[in-house]
């Protein structure tokens, strides 16, 4: 039992959505909170099944009433479980509290948020803790917590409760006091917030805040769920001038005198509450805290540090001196290259450095722009080497950058050499065989360097030759030359200097000799060419004679390697695109000739032959025309030149299928007009008394027939949705794809739809779903298509729910079979079930209160094609539902006096969840449907 | 100031990463997409943190030479937080993701951004970040414990212990404390006795039974010798004190004091444990960022503290001293097929000659297996580990009377199957790395004297103190080679 559920659980946290296909989400709320309130199981079981509500609360009651239901459940377990299972009560304190606050329960102020708030508040004054001692403070730490968090979440709540608040913080002197302590200084704080939205406030109104011993502050509520923690990127709301403080003075004064007492995680906190609540009463001076600084300025402690900067940027010159300002940020520099500190921490303290709030006013926050202290001198000691790892390489790297793009002349010379010589040791370890993490992390070096320093002349024609020389001996750097030559020409305006690196590339290459041109190097140098080609500013002449030249002096041509003869032709396609073609025209014609003539493979040859024709018979306008149409999706007839030529963008914009993010297809159920009558006139139909035939076992030997009743044909409209691009008005050679989300069904076959018009009728198309368990599921639908410009397309639609009425079906008899046989069968079916045959049979009840007319309406609208006897005069209904592939579910519906009785038959008791859920659903809405039909 | 979700995942070598553990917050979630709004990107299912995690740290198809989503240079990985990229390139980013690795576990939470959150605000400006970071250092300890690399069924019994140790630490995702290091459970604990004194919320009792405080100094020397003119040698020392102090009472009062020798350089960016209830300003004005003008404080340094009940770090400090402990020199000679190897070792006259041990490992790198070696050594033993292309020259407890120690001869590399690669070590680019411990004595001469250590208590305590100089990153590299480039302590 237990380990099942162990699996359960965990494959919940797993994946809910993937979990939830096999049952609802109801029905496993329902035996989660079933399996808690049993006594018997332990509490290290329970806290496994709590931990599904702690962790997904909005996943389990997606409305708020759910949500207020489930949290009434826990807190009834909450109050049945022994005092000594502290961890658990721990537990379901947290789950109570998620679940309030994620179903708005608390936004909405319902009454159990009302009563848990009541009882949190009743707990944290119990400091008897029960007279049980010290083993119930983790339930009043807990308490603390979860108040905590819902006056958060509901900024404000307990600000008319400071008093009592401020006493108990007083009184606790056993390690809860850190608990009570940040409960009450977050509650004071945003009890001051909300003053400064009040325009004129009077000593007296400020005075009570401290003072307010009232009730939880439900309607006088005026902040907002989204409240930003004052911080310089908001707007500091201040409180009127001139009030009287000497009381808050002394709070706050005892507050930091006990600061020391709470962990450094906690202390952190409260000294950001306490520098918000400076910053906003004009009376309090920043000088308060004073006598932490010296203390805070010596942490090793991260959030601590952390706080300390906070404070810096708060209260700039109010707090700090010119010269504390020159020690910090010396600290700074000293603890992100400290030795005994780890390496996030250390990172964490550059990105301090880089953001470092100095007294002078702020420019422009957010952008990484330097402070003006630091200086050459004080960076030197980051300089990166390349004993580091890689982040805290690139780290230091990217700040000495900065540090000597800011330097003056001569002191940033030097700098930038010192960076050049380390980039170099990088390449260096590179060249000689550096592992894949050493060769990403030095590009990713010399694209910081770059970034900043690829302006400098001589600086860049250096790092170029160096690469160039690299790549003559690991053509296999050729996707990171690429890439770095890709990446530089987007961040940077000026593509300069990655037109100088491919025309390097480009050199290289050429002046290879032969032996070194082995057909593993020239792929990569073709891709590099097919870079190169693309430059307008680099001659082709010479990547074309040594195309020739290979193609030519080599057996190349004879092997006819498919893959080498493409990337030969990727090349040519980007040369008929460059500007000055016609220099090179009869070197080009040549090449493509030759391949036409001599390369041992028929695609290769016609796709050269093609080449040829259209470089020899066009002029350049219209060749660019031509293949220039094919990247921006022109129409049709202009693709299909293009489509016939070798990968490039163009052509793969027209042979790759194009994916599109927004839904441009739907699938909409048709709704069905009446469902056809089952219960036909009996004339027609054969007596089951004149043929005396066992109707039941002809029922059976139907299922004999392979494939019989296995299917549910459901019916949908093709439409488009909503709003689309013009582009998808009109689409063609639709074809849908259903992926399963769950392992219920056979796989769907896909469907295929001629065209789709956005103003024509809609097709309709018929799904037949197949199901193993006749669960409700959920399908994923894709659909391919083309548009008219001749483009494919991918795009997802949105999924199609299959709910559990859906897959019912009438009983699947021969059409002539009369209600009499209709009845026997349901009766046969309903004996074998109720006496447990077969063993997963199952009987239930459900009752639900409704008026005589009403009940005769929902039948009607519900199960009018599942009716087996309608007997409306006795008050008494028997319906069926057929589920495929070989599950019944029966009911007999009898009219009582003030209610409707539905007695459950099925031979799937897996099943009874969901149709618990399915009547719930039509009874509550009864009155809905009723005025419907 | 809390962080939404938390993840435990473990990725071995050859398998896909596997989450081990985690942990969401619902309550912050709600903030979070409050607080978002139209910019609010919901966590995923674990079911595919892993693979997103491992691609953004470079530890996916480790078989494949060039992946862009991996590879690209642009994607700059120089920060603590990374961004996970939950429909690939140009989709939306889940961030900031906190990372920490150790051995095959990541450790990752996501903080809640509580800043507008386009543009992008500064890690800087979000206080959950350095909650988050802390909380993670701390799960770290946790997990890996002090030796940092845990048996798996010790792993998997911390992993199981999760969820209690984040009912107390973080409950509802807001980091409260950070989790007590793997194995750190102090002996004698009473639960407090209640008086009107507060009780450190960092301190779950008091200790009860024989009042012992503890006391060690250690001493870490880090070197990078190249014997050129070319390239200045370096060296630097750092130390920390470790504590344990078993004293009775709630809040009692202890000083420590660090002395240093009347010539002595002073100590430098000086790191206290939050226990440190003040410190004098003139402590902290050293830093190794300035430069020494010889009238800085210069001790004793006083730290009033009042102790947690477990071991813990009172300070940290870091120290220029004038010369390095040992000095070396490496010198290696290419003839065909062979290397002619000198290495000679020099003991500093200030160095007490009195080691636990001290070793000096050779290694050769990209080079065939090691056939003969005809080395001498003048001191000491030597020992040859062949498939590891590796000498081992074992000087033991101590230098000879000259203090100078030398070896000297030939290794022959006859083999044909490859031994070891460094990409670093290239042609004649060699090292020799010292590994040594001296008790008893540190570099900077920086002291805790027994007496020194005042204890404010009912019960006299005993007193240990003790000091050490360990090896670090000792180096020493071959001086006819070419040096790759280290600017650790270079001066502009």
């Amino acid at each position: 039992m237990t380990d099942l559920w162990d699996q359960r659980v965990s494959a919940f946290l797993l994946s809910p959505s993937q979990f939830l296909a096999t049952t609802t989400t109801e029905s496993f709320l329902h035996e989660l909170l079933h399996e808690l309130r049993n006594d018997k199981t332990n509490d290290q079981f329970k806290i496994l099944l709590v931990s599904v509500l702690l962790e997904h609360p909005t996943i389990l009651c997606p409305s708020a009433s759910v949500g207020e239901e489930t949290a009434l459940e826990l807190l009834s377990v909450f109050s049945h479980t022994p005092q000594k299972s502290i961890v658990l009560k721990c537990n379901v304190m947290l789950a109570i509290t998620s679940v309030i606050i994620c179903t708005s329960c608390l936004a909405t102020h319902t009454k159990t948020a009302e009563d848990w708030l009541d009882l949190l508040f009743q707990t944290i004054q119990d400091t008897n803790d029960y007279r049980c001692g010290l083993s119930q403070q983790p339930i009043r730490a807990t308490a603390c917590d979860c108040l905590r968090e819902m006056e958060t979440c509901s900024p404000g709540l307990i600000s008319q409760k400071l008093e009592p608040l401020y006493l108990l913080k007083q009184q606790e002197t056993t390690v809860l006091h850190q608990s009570y302590c940040l409960l009450y200084t977050l509650g004071l704080k945003n009890a001051i917030r909300i003053l400064t939205n009040q325009k004129d406030v009077t000593d007296l109104e400020f005075k009570s805040i401290l003072g307010g011993n009232e009730g939880f502050a439900w309607k006088s509520n005026p902040l907002e769920l989204t409240l930003l923690p004052i911080n310089m990127l908001v707007q500091v709301p201040r409180l009127t001038q001139g009030l009287e403080c000497k009381e808050l003075k002394s709070i706050m004064s005892s507050l930091l005198e006990e600061s020391y007492l709470l962990t450094p995680i906690s202390q952190s906190a409260l000294l950001r509450e306490l520098v918000e609540v400076v910053a906003m009463v004009p009376g309090l001076s920043p000088t308060l805290f004073k006598s932490q600084l010296l203390r805070l300025f010596g942490t090793a402690d991260v959030s601590l540090m952390h706080a300390t900067l906070f404070m810096k940027e708060m209260f700039t010159d109010s707090l700090f001196t010119t010269e504390d300002e020159n020690f910090l940020l010396k600290r700074l520099v000293g603890t992100a290259q400290h030795p005994l500190l780890r390496i996030p921490e250390k990172l964490f303290y550059m990105e301090c450095i880089l953001h470092f709030p100095e007294n002078r006013p702020i420019s422009s926050s957010g952008e990484e722009s330097l402070p003006v202290l630091v200086t050459p001198r004080l960076a030197a000691s980051l300089h990166p080497t390349i004993f580091n790892d890689s982040a805290t390489m690139l780290c230091r790297l990217n700040l000495l950058c900065l540090v000597h793009l800011e330097a003056n002349e001569g002191e940033a010379d030097k700098g930038i050499g010192f960076l050049i010589d380390h980039i170099m040791a990088l390449l260096k370890i590179v060249d000689n065989d550096g592992s894949r993490e050493v060769v990403v992390t030095s590009f990713r070096a010399l694209f910081i360097f770059l970034i900043y320093f690829s302006g400098m002349e001589e600086l860049s024609k250096k790092m170029i030759d160096k690469l160039c020389n690299m790549y003559s001996r690991h053509s296999r750097l050729a996707p990171n030359l690429i890439g770095l030559a890709d990446r530089i020409q987007e961040h940077l305006d000026d593509p300069v200097w990655s037109v100088k690196l491919l025309r390097g590339l480009q050199k290289c290459i050429i002046e290879m000799p032969p032996l070194q041109l082995t057909i593993h190097n020239l792929s990569w140098h073709l891709k590099v060419l097919k870079r190169v080609a693309k430059e307008g500013q680099i001659t082709q002449r010479n990547t074309i004679y040594l195309l020739l030249n290979v193609l030519i002096n080599s057996n190349l041509c004879e092997r006819g390697n498919w893959r080498l003869g493409n990337a030969v032709l990727n090349v040519c396609r980007n040369l008929l695109e460059h500007p000055s073609i016609d220099q090179v025209f009869i070197e080009l014609a040549d090449l493509l000739q030759y391949i036409s003539i001599q390369y041992d493979d028929t695609d290769i040859k016609d796709h050269a032959r093609f080449y040829y024709t259209l470089l020899t018979n066009l002029s350049w306008e219209k060749l660019m025309g031509v293949l220039a149409k094919s990247l921006e999706g022109g129409r049709a007839k202009e693709r299909s030149h293009s489509a016939i030529m070798a990968e490039s963008e163009g052509i793969a914009s027209n042979l790759t299928v194009h994916k599109t993010n927004r839904h441009v297809l739907q699938l909409i159920k048709v709704q069905e007009k009446a469902t056809q009558s089952s219960s036909e006139s009996s004339s027609e139909s054969v007596e089951a008394t004149s043929e005396v035939r066992d109707w039941f076992e002809v029922y059976q030997g139907q299922f004999q027939t392979p494939g019989f009743g296995s299917e549910v044909t459901l019916r949908y409209n093709l439409t488009h949705v909503k709003e689309t691009d013009p582009l998808f008005d009109k689409v063609f050679t639709i074809c849908l794809h259903f992926e399963l989300k769950d392992s219920n069904y056979a796989k769907v076959s896909d469907i295929h739809v001629p065209c789709v018009f956005r103003d024509r009728k809609s097709p309709e198309v018929k799904v037949k779903l197949k199901p193993s368990q006749p669960y409700p599921t959920s399908l994923c639908v894709s659909a391919m298509f083309t548009t008219q410009d001749g483009r494919s397309w991918h795009s997802r639609l949105p999924d199609v729910s299959v709910s559990f009425p859906e897959i019912f079906l009438p009983l699947p008899l021969p059409p002539n079979a009369s209600c009499e046989c209709r009845e026997q069968v349901f009766e046969r079916i309903w004996e074998a079930t109720a006496s447990g045959e077969p063993d997963r049979s199952a009987i239930s009840l459900f009752c639900f209160k409704l008026e005589d007319e009403r009940l005769a309406d929902l039948i009607r609208t519900h199960f009018q094609g599942f009716l087996i006897t309608d007997q409306q005069s006795e008050g008494s209904w028997k319906v069926l539902f057929f589920l495929p592939p070989k599950c019944h579910m029966l009911l007999k519906i009898t009219q009582a006096e003030d209610a409707a009785r539905v007695s459950i038959a099925t031979d799937n008791w897996e099943l009874l969840p969901f149709v618990n859920s399915y009547l719930q659903n039509i009874t509550d809405n009864c009155s809905s449907t009723v005025t419907d039909g | 100031m809390s962080v939404r979700a938390l993840w435990v995942v473990s990725h071995e070598k050859g398998e896909s990463g596997k989450v081990r553990f985690s942990r969401r917050f619902p309550t912050v979630e709600f903030r979070a997409k409050s607080l978002a709004g139209t910019q609010y990107v919901a966590v995923p299912e674990d079911r595919v943190i892993p693979q997103l995690l491992l691609t953004e740290l470079g530890l996916v198809d480790p078989d494949k030479s060039y992946v862009e989503a991996r590879d690209d240079c642009a994607r700059q990985h120089r920060s603590p937080a990374v961004e996970l990229r939950l429909d690939g390139p140009g989709g939306r980013t889940l961030w900031p993701v906190l990372t920490v690795t150790q051995g095959v576990l990541i450790l990752a939470c996501l903080p809640l951004v509580e800043a507008p959150p386009v543009p992008r605000p500064p890690l800087p400006s979000l206080a959950s970040v350095s909650q988050g970071l802390a909380l993670l250092s701390g799960l770290q300890d946790f997990l890996c414990g002090p030796g940092g690399k845990p048996e798996s069924d010790v792993l998997a019994s911390r992993l199981a212990a999760l969820p209690s140790v984040l009912l107390q630490v973080c409950p509802l995702g807001r980091p409260l404390d950070t989790p007590p290091p793997a194995g750190s459970v102090p002996a004698s604990v009473a639960p407090s006795p209640g008086g009107a004194q507060k009780q450190p919320a960092w301190k779950a009792g008091v200790h009860r039974g024989r009042a012992v405080v503890s006391v060690a100094l250690t001493e870490k020397v880090r070197s990078m010798q190249y014997s050129k003119n070319s390239q200045q040698d370096i060296w630097d020392v750092y130390g920390m004190v470790m504590c344990k102090c078993e004293v009775e009472g709630v809040l009692p009062n202890v000083i420590v004091t660090l002395t240093l020798p009347h010539n002595g350089s002073p100590l430098q960016d000086i790191l206290v444990h939050p226990c440190v209830t003040s410190l004098d300003a003139s402590l902290l004005t050293a830093c190794s960022v300035d430069e020494n003008d010889g009238s800085a404080f210069s001790g004793p340094y006083k730290f009033p503290f009042s102790p947690p009940l477990e071991l813990f770090r009172l300070c940290s400090y870091t120290s220029q001293v004038p010369v390095p402990p040992i000095l070396g020199s490496y010198k290696l000679k290419a003839e065909e097929n062979h290397l002619k190897v000198n290495v000679v070792l020099k003991l500093h006259e200030s160095v007490k000659n009195s080691f636990e041990y001290c070793d000096a490992h050779i290694p050769f790198f990209n080079q065939n297996l090691m056939g003969s070696v005809e080395v001498k050594v003048s001191s000491g033993q030597l020992e040859v580990s062949k498939e590891k292309n590796l000498l081992v020259w074992v000087l033991g407890q101590k230098f000879p009377k000259s203090r100078e120690a030398t070896l000297e001869g030939t290794v022959h590399f006859s083999g044909t199957v490859a031994g070891p690669t460094d990409p670093l070590c290239s042609g004649l680019t060699a090292y020799a790395k010292l590994h040594f411990r001296v008790p008893d004595l540190t570099l900077s001469g920086c002291c805790v004297d027994q007496h020194s250590v005042q204890v404010y208590s009912s019960a006299k305590p005993r007193i240990v103190t003790t000091r050490e100089l360990v090896s670090s990153e000792y180096y020493i590299w071959n001086s006819t080679g070419d040096t790759p480039v280290s600017s650790g302590l270079m001066v502009l």
